[in-house]
């Protein structure tokens, strides 16, 4: 499927002048990236972090199992997290869009507070105040329900749009064949809203992923507090970080392709056919 | 005088916009197998009064009864009593998400608790009656507009309805289109549906309905038989708006 993409939206098909601006101008762009990296490389050489001591531990099979188990709690804290935010953030916009102006009152504070405070206030909380509440939580949890408070007010605004986004007349309709407004919505209005909110949603859990980098604070160890234990063991902090970064580039990145495979999935079958 | 039960009644319905008054002290029944048509100027309130009556608008005063049932302000009933009143919108309002087959059983499974198979049967019966069968798989996106609004017709019908209200159902189609689901309208009607229909469509209405209402101002201005509403309007007002409809 032929996605229109922004910049057809924005920009007009270019002429032949407008066409060898362009290539001139990425030819310019592309020598100075070149230039750039070549002067971060030569950098790097001049100080010495290209020595083989920075780099030699990444050719062992623990450095990489030790991240590999690191890598493998960010993406559950991220994913139950994201669970969890989905949950919670469904029943506050279920309560923002009530008539009862109680409920509405109660999940538009939750809504403003949640998305009002930073994460790392959160984790804190969980990891300072709960625990002399005499609720024992392990580490995971201590990261994984901060993230998910955090992030659940986020995700009823962006559910709330989508619901606001379906035209009217759906609503209408279904009321028309005597349906009730509890059924019409499972069955009408939210498989309609929650097309037009994935890019949104999966945008939401790059932050939530993001997010549990601050696993090391209640030391829970992820990718990010593993990386910090092997920056203290080899004593070599750039080289881990550029790699665990390269981690994190990745695995968001394949999360806006999925973000996009999904904007068309879940189009049905037969408009997808059709479009083809 | 007629002493059957109307399928739609009103008594006395008022209902304003902020200030304005749209529709004022409206009375009207529809009995079975009735087809009355509403015309009348655009800000009439032809629309709104057609809303009314399934309750999609709200009224502030007067009374709404289907089958001599009031109509419940909310709750169960209120779906219950909706359920028996199939609407086509000016705009089809088929669910975008759904194959017209699934938008023609939804409804039928989910309200009247019929079986989907049945349902998928009689879904199937009544699509092939208003001619969009071969679209049945497909979404509501890849039809026409006249291909929408037969198969919206097809979903109130399998609601099997007492009575269905049309509120313009053809103003958003494109003119080659028109015929096609005017001549649906013209085969439901001599099969006996009751039917309230909105329209501007001068011929069908004067073709199909056994009685015309005129409005004008959020008033019933006339009400008559179609053959003396156009050939011997009684209102001034009803005269200036053949001679518009007319003139061109």
């Amino acid at each position: 499927m032929k996605q229109t993409s922004i910049r057809d939206l924005l920009y007009e098909t270019p002429g032949p002048a407008a066409r060898k601006k362009i290539r001139v101008w990425t030819g310019v762009a592309l020598a100075a990236i070149a230039a750039l990296i070549a002067l971060i490389v030569r950098q790097f050489a001049e100080t010495g972090q290209l020595a083989e001591r920075y780099w030699s531990f990444f050719a062992k099979a623990t450095t990489w199992r030790f991240l590999g188990q690191g890598l493998l709690t960010t993406l559950e804290a991220a994913l139950t997290g994201a669970a969890i935010a989905f949950a919670l953030g469904f029943t506050l916009m279920r309560g923002k869009l009530r008539r009862n102006r109680i409920l509405r009152g109660i999940s538009t504070a939750l809504i403003e507070f949640t998305r009002g405070v930073p994460t790392l206030l959160f984790i804190y909380f969980f990891f300072l105040v709960v625990p002399q509440m005499g609720w024992k939580l392990s580490a995971f949890w201590k990261i994984t329900l901060p993230c998910a408070i955090s992030a659940c007010g986020v995700v009823a605004e962006a559910l709330r749009a989508g619901v606001n986004a379906v035209p009217k007349g759906q609503t209408e309709a279904a009321l028309s064949l005597g349906m009730t407004e509890t059924r019409l919505f499972y069955r009408v209005v939210f498989p309609q809203a929650i097309r037009f909110v994935i890019p949104s949603l999966i945008a939401e859990l790059v932050i939530v992923l993001k997010d549990t980098t601050f696993a090391y604070v209640v030391t829970c160890a992820d990718l990010m507090q593993n990386a910090k234990v092997l920056i203290s063991n080899y004593d070599a902090m750039l080289s881990v970080y550029l790699v665990v970064a390269v981690i994190y580039i990745l695995i968001n990145y394949l999360l806006n392709k999925l973000s996009d495979v999904l904007a068309v999935r879940l189009h049905s079958p037969a408009e997808r056919s059709a479009a083809a | 005088m007629n002493m059957e039960t109307p399928v739609i009644e009103l008594r006395h319905v008022d209902k304003h916009f902020g200030l304005l008054h749209v529709l004022k002290d409206i009375s009207l029944k529809v009995y079975r197998g009735e087809v009355v048509v509403i015309l009348g100027p655009s800000g009439s309130g032809k629309s709104t009064l057609c809303r009314t009556v399934n309750r999609l608008e709200t009224i502030d005063s007067g009374e709404i009864l289907i089958d001599g049932e009031p109509m419940p302000a909310e709750g169960r009933k209120l779906a219950s009593l909706r359920a028996k009143i199939g609407m086509v919108f000016q705009s089809f309002n088929l669910f975008a998400h759904m194959t017209i087959l699934d938008n023609l059983t939804l409804a039928p499974v989910d309200v009247l608790r019929i079986g989907k198979k049945e349902a998928r049967m009689e879904a199937m019966r009544l699509l092939e009656r208003v001619g969009v069968a071969d679209q049945a798989r497909k979404v509501p996106a890849q039809l026409s507009g006249g291909q929408q609004q037969r198969a919206a017709i097809a979903r109130a019908l399998a609601m099997r309805p007492e009575a269905i209200l049309f509120d313009e159902p053809t103003s958003a189609l494109d003119p080659e289109m028109i015929s096609e689901v005017l001549n649906v309208m013209t085969s439901l009607a001599s099969d006996g549906m009751t039917m309230l229909i909105v329209t501007h469509e001068m011929n069908f209405a004067r073709k199909v309905a056994d009685r015309v209402i005129f409005m004008d101002d959020g008033m019933i201005v006339e009400e008559s038989d179609p053959e003396a509403f156009f050939l011997h309007p009684q209102s001034e007002r009803a005269r200036d708006f053949l001679n518009a409809v007319h003139s061109h």
